[in-house]
């Protein structure tokens, strides 16, 4: 065996107990997509307590950890909390706006309404979904032409209806895009190839290994074929052995010309493919003959 | 000649992570470099070298990745490389003796051995070991546009909370490029296309000229695009040129349902004698730890949606090759044709893919692109092959358009790097970048020091890598990836403190080294926060 196992959770632990170290009081916001965002963060429990000093002995009861989310993309724009465990450090935030502008805070919320905050992130935007306005110059682009150059990288053409294409467009972006994987991924298979029967299934192959020996300079053929011998004059062949029957003429001539000493085996298979009982008595099966594989 | 009343840009990415690992004499992940070799890169280069020999017009654009180009100019892999290959020829040619009685498989088993034979042949005789000159031969002669891309595949968007993180990524993948081909590319690929905000002036600052994205980074970008993805557009401040993916194109070649890869006569990836065949005939040409794997030797074809599959008949998925080529080119036809009522210039249609797509995951794809480019004059006379260079130097002046974050994963965003399987690593990518940017910025006199601070760069891009994220999302291999993080993170926080310290354990540091020995070129200074004005602006509208 190479390597130990890698032990990944362990992995994790040390590291970020490496981050919490150097980064305090931190909370970080990401851009997952178009409507969700991602925060993780790591608040020093001197911190959490200092904050949590300030509350009054009745705003204890009922008090929750919120991250209180500001669309800033103009002044006045919407705020609202999203409750989070007390032991989380991550977090999926919906904020199913594309193109605005966020940024997070996580804190303490009283059951009076009172926000006491533990950390700020930093701000994100979500990316744009749908089509943007029409410049008004000469790059003018009406929503026909618009949907119709859609049409053509979506592969329907130019012709189909622009309010069909526009719908198809989202359709296909939720059903997933055309990403690749890279050569070291099996997880794809270009024609869904794997698949997975669900019937009990059973096969059965047989190899033929034949072996032997001679004076090490001798000339070995079989089935008419030259066979390399090892240093000690002895040789071994191994065939795929398909139902039927195979001759095998094994010829050795000693190293001089003179001798010659020959070994002919007839080898058959015959398989049926059923139910077989103890004895080897097989019933078959309608459906059933022996396939050939490797 | 009458100009051309379309464009067909094809770009492939090449691209594997660093899978170097001195440690071990016969380690299981470095033969995805190997199989790429045999399958995909010398393919490839014959390939091409074939059709300029005989004059048919192939032009493309191709991007390596840094870690690529590392590990084909590595020795140890070099050598390690021809090891593999012999085992693999002594596979087959002891197939070629077991499949006597079943004819269908003797002549797969001397189909196989003739291919790996000439493989070796072109690697030893022809390319001299080098694949690196070989491509670089393809780029002096006009064949190949070279893209540079990021350092270790990082993904930009989920890493552009730091600028000097992306910058470094950029820096560092533009000095790989150069040290391989000696030229400075216009082209820069983003790693899974991955686009947000800021990425173009990081981009334009280190001049490039344009970059990929995926279709709807184009479509949803701001004013709308007036040619669709048909014509680039370039960035507002930064002036950098965008073009877009043509999903149709791609499509046909991509898609799990509808692509190519999928018709029945074609080889079946999955069915693989390392998984057939019994255990102890197998065991001298596996990996060290002798657990079954892809041997690379394929006798069945992928028959439909069943376990049930039939012998593979490479005549016969050649012939459906040329009819996939041809119509691919039909199909590019009937786009132009139809986007005559709508735009009033020549369409440029781009259509990237991974270069290991063709070959190693569909296995008679080299075969379809050297069709294309034979069938192209003939089906397709009044389109032309060109670069995405070629094209700008020819192309009226683009429009200005703000491109829209996205990428061509999964979704169409950032999700397949980031969610419950992956999202953890960011914590730490995060922190290591700004220990990274401070430690960078300090004085670097001591040699030692300057080493020591260099390796941690490499420990941090080698962690930033998408792969390993990629990895854990799709559920296999997630062990190395995991084990690939912990070692590199470990090893980055070793290095910083005992920089910190001002005690560096020289023998320590030679010994990672000796492991993650890519990018000799490294300087801290490209991981240093940016001071100077262009970047300062970016720092805000880089947080999106």
């Amino acid at each position: 065996m190479p390597f130990a196992a890698a032990k990944p959770r362990k992995a994790s632990r040390a590291s970020s107990k490496q981050s919490t170290d150097t980064v305090p009081d931190t909370i970080t916001l990401m851009v997952k997509d178009p409507w969700w965002l991602y925060a993780y963060w790591s608040i020093r429990p001197e911190r959490e307590r200092s904050v949590r000093s300030q509350l009054l002995p009745q705003e204890i009861e009922g008090l929750r950890i919120v991250l209180r989310v500001f669309d800033v993309t103009e002044a006045g724009a919407r705020t609202f909390d999203i409750g989070v465990s007390s032991l989380a450090t991550k977090w999926y935030v919906p904020v199913n706006t594309p193109g605005r502008r966020f940024r997070v805070e996580l804190g303490l919320l009283t059951k009076s309404g009172r926000f006491l905050t533990l950390a700020k992130s930093n701000e994100v935007t979500t990316p744009r979904f749908g089509p943007s306005e029409s410049d008004k110059d000469k790059w003018a682009v009406s929503d026909a032409d618009y949907w119709r150059l859609f049409g053509v990288t979506a592969g329907f053409g130019a012709a189909a209806d622009p309010q069909e294409l526009k719908k198809l467009f989202e359709r296909q972006l939720s059903s997933g895009g055309l990403s690749s994987p890279g050569v070291f991924s099996p997880g794809f298979s270009p024609g869904g190839a794997a698949v997975a029967s669900k019937d009990f299934g059973l096969w059965v192959n047989t190899e033929l290994i034949l072996y032997g020996g001679t004076d090490p300079k001798a000339k070995v053929t079989v089935q008419g074929q030259a066979v390399a011998l090892r240093p000690d004059g002895t040789f071994a062949m191994r065939f795929i052995l398909p139902d039927g029957t195979q001759m095998l003429p094994v010829q050795a001539v000693s190293s001089d010309g003179t001798q010659t000493r020959g070994v002919a085996l007839r080898v058959v298979r015959e398989s049926s493919v059923g139910q077989s009982d103890s004895q080897g008595t097989v019933r078959p099966t309608k459906d059933a003959s022996p396939k050939q594989t490797v | 000649m009458p100009s051309p009343s379309g464009y067909l840009l094809l770009v492939l990415h090449a691209h594997l992570p660093f899978v170097r690992h001195p440690e071990h004499d016969n380690f299981l992940e470095e033969r995805w470099l190997f199989e790429a070799m045999t399958e995909t890169y010398l393919p490839l280069l014959s390939r091409l070298n074939r059709l300029r020999e005989e004059n048919v017009p192939v032009k493309l654009a191709m991007s390596f990745s840094p870690t690529l180009l590392a590990m084909l100019g590595d020795p140890l892999l070099q050598a390690r490389y021809l090891r593999y290959l012999d085992q693999t020829i002594e596979l087959v040619s002891q197939e070629t003796q077991r499949t006597r009685w079943t004819p269908t498989f003797h002549r797969l088993a001397w189909f196989y051995y003739h291919r790996l034979t000439e493989a070796k042949r072109l690697y030893l005789g022809t390319y001299r070991g080098d694949l690196i000159a070989a491509f670089r031969h393809l780029i002096n002669a006009g064949t190949i546009e070279p893209l540079a891309t990021c350092a270790t595949h990082g993904f930009l968007p989920l890493l552009s909370q730091q600028p000097s993180a992306v910058r470094a990524q950029i820096r560092v993948g533009i000095q790989a490029l150069q040290q391989a081909f000696d030229r400075k590319p216009a082209g820069f690929w983003l790693p899974e296309c991955g686009f947000s905000a800021g990425q173009d002036a990081l981009l334009a600052d280190e001049g490039i000229r344009y970059t990929i994205l995926d279709a709807h980074g184009v479509l949803f970008g701001s004013p709308r695009p007036r040619y669709g993805v048909y014509a680039p557009v370039a960035c507002p401040n930064s002036g950098l040129v965008v073009f877009g993916r043509d999903l149709a194109a791609s499509r046909s070649v991509w898609s799990p349902t509808e692509g190519y890869p999928g018709d029945p006569d074609y080889r079946e990836f999955y069915r693989d004698l390392g998984f057939d065949l019994d255990h102890h005939y197998l065991k001298p040409f596996l990996g060290g730890d002798g657990v079954r794997t892809y041997t690379g030797i394929k006798y069945y074809r992928v028959t439909g949606p069943t376990t049930d599959k039939a012998p593979y008949d490479p005549d016969r998925a050649l012939e459906k090759a040329a009819a996939h080529a041809g119509q691919f080119l039909l199909d590019r036809a009937g786009q132009v044709q139809a986007l005559k009522s709508v735009t009033d210039r020549p369409p440029a249609i781009l259509f990237p893919f991974d270069a290991e797509l063709f070959g190693h995951w569909w296995f008679e794809g080299p075969d379809w692109l050297e069709i294309l480019f034979r069938k192209a004059p003939s089906v397709v006379p009044d389109l032309a092959w060109t670069t995405p260079s070629e094209y700008l130097s020819l192309a009226a002046a683009p429009q200005v358009v703000d491109p829209a974050p996205s990428s061509w994963g999964l979704q169409g965003y950032n999700e397949v790097w980031l969610n419950g399987a992956n999202d953890w690593i960011y914590r730490d990518l995060h922190a290591m970048t700004e220990r990274m940017s401070a430690l960078a910025a300090q004085e670097m006199k001591d040699p030692l020091k300057a080493r020591a601070v260099a390796q941690m760069g490499r420990e941090l891009l080698l962690a930033q890598s998408s792969d390993w994220p990629f990895i854990l999302k799709n559920g296999t291999h997630t062990t190395y990836a995991y084990r690939r993080l912990q070692e590199h993170t470990e090893r980055f926080y070793r290095l910083a403190e005992s920089v910190e310290r001002g005690v560096i354990d020289e023998k320590d540091l030679v010994d990672i080294e000796n492991r993650d020995n890519l990018f000799p070129f490294l300087k801290p200074r490209d991981f240093v926060q940016a001071a100077h004005p262009a970047s300062g602006r970016q720092r805000d509208r880089a947080v999106a």
